[in-house]
């Protein structure tokens, strides 16, 4: 494909979550995803017949069962049967999906439900069988420590310090406090963020999220139908997504290869030589060493005033794996279209969200998304 | 589907109980270099990879396909992890096909893979779940009710399900890739335990280690490929909610639904005489008259007949599963896409000693959950 490609514009036209808690005490996944699907599908005023197609993001281990999706096949509401897919991946990939068959002329609306919930198990050792079962999960490293060691690595190539780290945590947290769907929603000073206690060096407590969980409902529409479903669809102008191998010791940990060449196809699918012009970048960084790394595939400048970077609060604030991507998307939607609430970017026009998997950021996904269509 | 898309290579493993010669990258990449040298490329001329595989705690690695990604040549490529239970292999399959389809890719490559002998089916695959009494009894205790109810409703005769079982042995026979190549008779599969009534061993898949891959291209790459490609006509993925009264689980209408959706899209208006052969998927004996019915080869309660004529045999009206398919070789996640590959191979005239005379048109089928998830294509040597 050329960049030069004309494509269908495509938009996110609905997206509902429940506030990000660390257990819900009283409900299941698939009872936690219900209201999700239901309140996405009220806010583009339909019923699911109305929506041609569905796709689910969930992984059995999170699940702590094989084929936990199947449950939600019930919830998303398949009966009649529904064309349908599940991937094994974080929502931000799922909806690319979902774009790529629109793109494709099999579909016209998509459902994109994802869940799991993580206070039933233990995410940081369902995290370490993600690696390699014979020379990495056998010695015991889970996501605190594979991110302590692309930390070091950050600090080690560009002279970053606790301070930078410190600083990045408490704008997150800061934002956090405004987001009514955010898990963590105390501000915290720098200074404050600073004296928690290490939990794998460089990485202090401070610095990663706490273990939460929710559900959450995407849908998209092409164009045509997504004025009918949304007041304020958001385009999507450009994405792709990459991944590395995973072998930590094959990889420039201190940078994100993937993460810059997705960006720069994503960029270059929205007609845009690079990040200028961006209001709003929300951001799968669950350690401020991740974000400094993202900021600079992106070649976003944290510092500048704008982008905004993850007004949200971002992962930091509320991280439920396998939505983590899905709710940056859902995020640019909602600053987009103006439901961004208390934590709104005022005058926001166009968004960059981005998702990842596995350890030390080695899957990408970049979405450009903005409140214009990108295709005349 | 926008543009013409089409299958250029497809490789595969060889498959047994235990691939103890191999690691899981190794099992995978066996396949994938398979499939590039049929096709003729390398990994540069790949665009995307599209992977799936049946539950994680098949292996014990939770969504190993981070893992794999070296082994899959996926880095710096995109990768999508496809996971819809027994039907896994061919909706990934699918999902390359969209790829390729939507304009925005010319060569993905697809891989599917289970590598069983690393863990333990029986207790992957019997969860205990909230509100639900669990069965601890694998998908054989899942599926027992299914075939007893199909029995029952069509008054399908008892030597049906052994009969079946025989031929998928005797196809398997002619196929160097099939797990379980020794022949059966009618008695030996009489005489083998009941697992799981009316469920016998001889008429059950086995527990294998294998993988398969596939490049779909475009048709301007396929044009260029040194071979005669195989066409997908048309392809569709359903699935349909568990608890739902009066759901057919027999014949679910998710099946039917998806059947005809890819007999539609391809112009096929009589399946029983216009596709040459079908590879289906029939983890227990007694699915293979189940399917018949439900794929709209011959209408309600004749499926087993079909079997009981023998019209369904290798040389027969419709070969069903020359390969030997799903009963001679089940490696979960990579079985629905064996099941499309071989459907390729036919209708490409590639299918060696099993190769079904002069095959068109082909049907590949997978189906997985509770008899929930269908996934199928249509493929031909004709554009």
């Amino acid at each position: 494909m050329t960049s030069a490609a004309r494509l269908r514009n495509v938009a996110i036209v609905g997206f509902a979550q429940l506030p990000i808690v660390a257990r819900d005490e009283h409900r299941m996944a698939t009872e936690m995803l219900y209201p999700a699907v239901r309140q996405a599908l009220a806010d583009c005023g339909v019923e699911r017949n109305a929506i041609d197609y569905q796709i689910a993001g969930s992984t059995d281990y999170m699940d702590g069962r094989p084929f936990g999706f199947v449950a939600a096949l019930d919830v998303m509401g398949s009966w009649p049967a529904r064309q349908d897919l599940h991937l094994e991946m974080d929502a931000a990939f799922c909806a690319y999906y979902a774009w790529v068959r629109m793109q494709a002329g099999e579909c016209d609306t998509a459902l994109v439900a994802a869940h799991g919930k993580l206070s039933e198990g233990e995410p940081n050792r369902v995290l370490n069988l993600q690696l390699d079962p014979y020379y990495h999960a056998a010695i015991g490293l889970d996501p605190a420590s594979t991110a302590a060691l692309q930390a070091s690595a950050y600090m080690a190539r560009t002279g970053a310090t606790d301070r930078d780290f410190a600083e990045v945590a408490a704008r997150n947290r800061a934002a956090g406090a405004r987001n009514a769907d955010a898990q963590v929603r105390t501000a915290a000073t720098a200074d404050e963020l600073q004296r928690s206690p290490w939990l794998v060096e460089p990485l202090r407590s401070a610095y990663v999220p706490p273990v939460g969980e929710t559900a959450t409902c995407l849908i998209l529409a092409a164009e045509g139908k997504a004025e009918q479903l949304c007041d304020r669809p958001v385009w999507i102008q450009g994405v792709d997504h990459r991944t590395e191998m995973q072998t930590l010791g094959a990889r420039d940990l201190s940078r994100s290869a993937s993460t810059q060449l997705a960006a720069q196809r994503a960029f270059t699918m929205a007609g845009l030589a690079g990040a200028d012009g961006i209001d709003v970048a929300e951001l799968s960084a669950a350690t401020p060493a991740e974000e400094l790394i993202l900021c600079e595939a992106l070649g976003l400048d944290a510092q500048a005033a704008r982008p905004v970077i993850n007004p949200s609060g971002g992962p930091l604030c509320g991280h439920p794996i396998m939505m983590t991507g899905g709710i940056r998307l859902g995020e640019a939607f909602r600053q987009l279209a103006g439901r961004a609430s208390g934590h709104t970017v005022a005058g926001a026009k166009r968004a960059v969200a981005h998702g990842t998997q596995g350890h030390c950021l080695q899957q990408n996904i970049v979405w450009v998304v903005g409140s214009e269509r990108r295709w005349a | 589907m926008k543009r013409p898309v089409a299958v250029v290579g497809v490789g595969q493993t060889h498959h047994t109980s235990r691939r103890s010669d191999v690691s899981i990258p190794g099992l995978v990449r066996e396949a994938v270099d398979r499939a590039l040298l049929d096709a003729g490329l390398e990994h540069k001329d790949i665009d995307a990879v599209v992977v799936g595989k049946a539950p994680d705690m098949l292996e014990g690695i939770a969504q190993p396909e981070q893992f794999l990604a070296g082994a899959l040549g996926a880095h710096m490529k995109p990768l999508l992890r496809v996971h819809t239970a027994g039907s896994v292999g061919a909706s990934t399959a699918l999902t390359a096909v969209t790829h390729v389809a939507s304009g925005l890719y010319e060569r993905v490559l697809t891989v599917a893979f289970e590598k069983q002998s690393e863990g333990n089916a029986m207790w992957a695959l019997s969860p205990n779940m909230p509100f639900t009494p669990p069965l601890v009894a694998g998908a054989g205790g899942f599926f027992a009710p299914y075939c007893r109810a199909y029995i029952t409703k069509t008054k399908c005769p008892p030597h049906i399900g052994p009969v079946t079982a025989v031929n998928a042995r005797a196809n398997g026979a002619r196929n160097q890739y099939a797990h379980l190549q020794e022949p059966l008779t009618v008695e030996d599969v009489m005489n083998s335990p009941m697992l799981w009534d009316p469920i016998r061993f001889g008429e059950t898949c086995p527990s294998s280690d294998g993988a398969v891959a596939m490049v779909i291209a475009s048709e301007d790459k396929a044009k260029h490929g040194p071979r005669k490609p195989a066409w997908v006509k048309s392809g569709y993925s359903y699935a349909e909610a568990m608890w739902v009264p009066g759901r057919d689980q027999v014949s679910p209408a998710a099946g039917r639904i998806c059947a005809k959706a890819v007999y539609d899209k391809a112009g096929i208006t009589d399946p029983w005489n216009q596709i040459d052969t079908a590879e289906i998927y029939v983890p227990f004996a007694w699915f293979e008259a189940m399917w018949l019915e439900n794929l709209g080869f011959c209408d309600v309660g004749e499926g087993w007949k079909i079997i009981d004529r023998g019209e369904q045999a290798f040389g027969a009206h419709l070969p069903i599963n020359p390969s030997g398919g799903v009963l001679c070789t089940n490696p979960i996640g990579a079985s629905g896409m064996l099941r499309l590959g071989e459907a390729a191979l036919q209708v490409m005239g590639r299918a060696g000693a099993h190769q079904v005379e002069g095959a068109k048109t082909a049907l590949g089928h997978a189906y997985g959950g509770g008899a929930q998830y269908f996934a199928m294509w249509i493929v031909s040597s004709e554009r």
